[in-house]
């Protein structure tokens, strides 16, 4: 996908409400951090999560579906198949975190602002 | 990706009257934003109640029409050095939560504030900024993760 058809906002509601739901699980969210760190098996997985094969299998097929994993196969061998995340979902996460990153370094600018008016107005 | 935010700013005097005037004041010099914005029929104006002997304390946004919208309750009140409190906003959905944690670290004799804001991965952006968020904003902000990010993929094309 290019970076200019992600700009485009067509279908995005659709996209973004299944990337919701599917991150309203709890289980899924953690697989998600857990890629975030970087591509995994399903087998360490499911380890890491403490869950049986099929149900992680479960989980990561609807990961899948609403396009924030993929899998692919192990550059080593072809027989072993990796989960990683696509980028693209996660996008407008990271535009929140960024206008939340600007908003608190709005506010501790002001913060200090008023502190430095009330120097300047006399002793605390 | 961690969704934690991390912020930190160097304020003068000591961290005891930084602490003070963070949580008396706050109604002065906190800057309502629109993206933020709490409630709907906001912005009001915030105030922190200290935890007392019978209850937690919490942060709170007072509304022109004298309603009081409760952001979250105080999750840690050491005066001079820590505070923390849950910060919900009227858009999230019931079981949705974030958590904001300020620190206050004598730096000679000024204070380093540090604001760690946790959570938004629980908090779809949808929720809170479709309505809020102008798409050119976003456009904007995607455009530059995107950049960012086939920057770093550079190694791998």
């Amino acid at each position: 996908m290019s970076p200019a058809a992600q700009i485009d906002n067509g279908g995005e509601d659709e996209g973004l409400g299944r990337t919701l739901a599917a991150l309203a699980d709890p289980h899924r969210r953690r697989v998600v951090q857990i890629l975030s760190e970087r591509p995994r098996r399903a087998g360490e997985l499911a380890q890491a999560l403490a869950l049986s094969p099929p149900a992680m299998s479960r989980h990561l097929r609807t990961l899948r579906e609403c396009g924030l994993v993929e899998e692919r196969h192990d550059g080593f061998d072809a027989r072993v198949r990796v989960y990683q995340l696509r980028p693209e979902p996660m996008a407008n996460l990271a535009a929140w975190l960024r206008e939340t990153e600007a908003m608190w370094a709005a506010q501790l600018t002001a913060f200090r602002d008023h502190l430095l008016a009330r120097d300047a107005a006399g002793p605390p | 990706m961690s969704s934690r935010v991390l912020v930190a700013l160097r304020v003068p005097g000591p961290p005891e009257r930084a602490f003070r005037v963070f949580t008396e004041e706050i109604g002065a010099w906190w800057r309502p934003s629109p993206l933020f914005g709490f409630t709907p029929r906001g912005p009001g104006v915030l105030a922190i109640e200290p935890p007392d002997a019978d209850a937690a304390g919490r942060v709170v946004e007072r509304l022109a029409d004298g309603r009081l919208f409760v952001i979250g309750e105080i999750t840690a009140w050491e005066p001079g050095r820590r505070l923390a409190f849950n910060w919900r906003q009227a858009a999230f959905a019931p079981d949705q939560n974030t958590h904001v944690d300020v620190r206050f670290e004598a730096v000679g004799e000024e204070t380093r504030v540090t604001v760690q804001h946790t959570g938004w991965d629980s908090v779809p952006p949808v929720h809170v900024a479709r309505h809020a968020l102008p798409d050119a904003v976003f456009s904007r902000r995607l455009a530059d993760w995107w950049r960012a990010l086939l920057a770093s993929m550079g190694g791998y094309l």
